[in-house]
């Protein structure tokens, strides 16, 4: 089977480019951690306020989750642009004159996503942990979190890569996919839970598939919150927008390969 | 069957009408080297790609070693390696690396690739900067490295497209050296060029190749025979001037078979002959028998620019790519051959 040991290779090469360019990784951690910084100073009195937070917890341990998915959201849209890079140098084409596996040039890109998704999450935590954020199902939870936050990105990957692939200009993934991350996350339950939002954006929210995932990744971290049918509804969620944008990314892709 | 690659009216229509493929024919022998000289535009990457698995063709027949090009596209792919117009390497990867991962791909591994690598390292001169990442290469080196990465399995035919527009001399020449080493150890190499003294110098059969249709084939030296004479110039030893010496060389001249025409030049005299190559032997055997001394003979053949003009009423015109064209010519996507 050369479609393990392709996307293996793929993976690796993914990889090496990923830390040989320090800048971009950088850029993608540098807004979750000013976030993670600053935020969680900012609005720390806030959880005080009756009635709007769950109570006797800290903002820090309510944000925490929401930065998380942040910080997969912004890494997701690099995904876009290297395939771009990779059909713009003619690295594709050049691919594709051998005998590689064509599903191992999408599954080596979608590894290589996952596997920076949950590095980089791992470093939030560190940091967070610092602050004094803890996890209430500990290892397990942990892994269950890195989990869904990774599943996320995957998701949201497919719709750079999608992007790329039917405009096959960086400027593009970029300009749609910054456009879509601060109104999604912050009319979601990332930042400021619904009892605390306007109607209008109370409704959005509801529906916003970033508060799923989120509340999914707060239950597991939230003392006393625990709950599989908010994972499951949050993993089923997910399922659904990664059928569809990464079916919409083989699609693409199997129209510049065949 | 000793053709290694066979296209038979190869015909390539993109999405948004474009023909730039119109009806094309030719072969290729194992171990050949043929070059498809053309200007921009001519249809000549369009071919590559059609005959390296990138382009679905729109109609005829393409064969690679007895294989149909489009139902064992993956069989073709083992036996190809390709170099086209741009130079693509992995700028974060160091020159092994690149390689490595070529040999990988091409389902390659070991010790075997090991050395495989550290060969073609050798062969490409790139033993003290295999090591370093290609961002640093110069424009040389990394055009060096893409054609050592087409060769890191072997392959049995060799496609460049265009390998050496926009080197230096030098670089240009060290290309050179490489291609026809490969050529003589028994790859069959199919070349793109708008350079005629690229053709000229490693090719042993051509095709001409302009708005899509070949409109010349053949080797150079056919080639430019078809467009007729070549110049013979002589001149005579002072002695033979005066007395008529002249004069019976002219005679002697017009009697050698293939000479159309004999003209008196200044101290000398101009032939016009086709094939003038074969003819100064015959000349000179003529002049040495009939004790007629000579003090110069020199012969100039037609170029394969005047072949071309001949063929198609205009010269090419080389041009280095503009960034513009290069951004075209890579969105091999944005035009999609339309499916009939």
């Amino acid at each position: 089977m050369t479609f393990f040991s392709d996307t293996r290779y793929l993976f690796v090469r993914s990889i090496r480019k990923l830390v040989r360019t320090p800048i971009l990784l950088f850029f993608s951690l540098l807004q979750p951690i000013i976030f993670l910084l600053l935020f969680t100073q900012l609005f720390a009195r806030f959880t005080a306020a009756p009635g709007l937070f769950p109570a006797g917890i800290t903002y820090l341990s309510y944000a925490t989750p929401g930065i998380l998915l942040q910080n997969a959201f912004s890494s997701a849209l690099q995904s876009g642009t290297s395939i771009v890079d990779d059909l713009n140098s003619g690295f594709l084409q050049k691919m594709l004159v051998t005998p590689v596996n064509r599903s191992a040039i999408l599954l080596g890109r979608l590894t290589s996503d996952a596997f920076r998704v949950t590095a980089q999450s791992l470093i939030i935590l560190v940091l967070a942990y610092g602050l004094g954020f803890s996890v209430d199902t500990g290892l397990p939870g942990i892994l269950a979190m890195l989990g869904i936050i990774a599943f996320f990105g995957l998701a949201w990957s497919g719709i750079s890569l999608a992007i790329g692939l039917r405009t096959k200009s960086a400027e593009t993934v970029f300009g749609i996919g910054g456009f879509l991350t601060f109104p999604l996350l912050f009319m979601s339950t990332s930042l400021v839970p619904t009892d605390a939002m306007p109607e209008w954006i109370k409704a959005v929210s509801s529906v916003n598939p970033i508060s799923f995932a989120v509340n999914a990744v707060r239950d597991l971290s939230l003392p006393n919150y625990f709950s599989a049918g908010s994972i499951l509804t949050a993993v089923g969620v997910i399922g659904l927008i990664a059928i569809v944008t990464l079916g919409a990314t083989l699609y693409l892709f199997r129209k510049v390969v065949s | 069957m000793t053709d290694m690659i066979s296209v038979e009216d190869l015909v390539l229509v993109y999405g948004d009408g474009t023909r730039a493929v119109d009806g094309i024919s030719f072969k290729v022998e194992e171990n050949g080297f043929f070059g498809f000289l053309g200007p921009n535009g001519a249809g000549k990457s369009t071919t590559i790609k059609v005959l390296t698995t990138l382009l679905r063709k729109t109609s005829g027949r393409v064969h690679l070693a007895g294989l149909d090009v489009e139902k064992d596209a993956a069989g073709i792919r083992k036996l190809i390696g390709v170099q086209s117009q741009e130079t693509v390497v992995d700028h974060d990867l160091t020159g092994r690396e690149n390689l490595m991962l070529q040999g990988h791909l091409q389902q390659m591994g070991g010790t075997e690739l090991k050395q495989r690598v550290e060969e073609l390292v050798k062969l490409v001169d790139l033993t003290d900067a295999a090591d370093k990442r290609a961002l640093n290469y110069s424009g040389g080196m990394k055009k060096r490295l893409d054609l050592a990465s087409a060769l890191v399995h072997r392959p049995r035919v060799l496609f460049l497209d265009e390998p050496t527009t926009g080197l230096d001399p030098q670089s240009r020449s060290a290309v050179w050296k490489y291609l026809d080493q490969l050529n003589k150890e028994g790859i069959t190499i199919f070349l793109t060029t708008q350079y005629m003294e690229e053709a000229d110098k490693l090719c042993s059969d051509l095709s001409i190749i302009d708005h899509g249709k070949i409109v010349a084939g053949g080797t150079p030296t056919e080639l430019k025979g078809q467009v007729g004479t070549d110049t013979i110039t002589l001149s005579l030893e002072g002695s033979e001037q005066g007395d008529g010496g002249s004069a019976r060389a002219k005679e002697l001249l017009t009697k050698v078979r293939g000479v159309s025409e004999v003209l008196d030049s200044d101290g000398g005299l101009t032939v016009y002959a086709k094939n003038a190559g074969f003819i100064v032997a015959d000349i000179v055997r003529s002049f040495d028998e009939n004790a007629i001394k000579m003090k110069s003979i020199s012969m100039s053949s037609p170029s394969l620019d005047d072949v071309f003009l001949h063929h198609t009423g205009h010269r090419i015109r080389p041009e280095e790519a503009s960034p513009r064209q290069t951004m075209r010519r890579m969105g091999f996507a944005a035009r999609r051959p339309a499916r009939q």
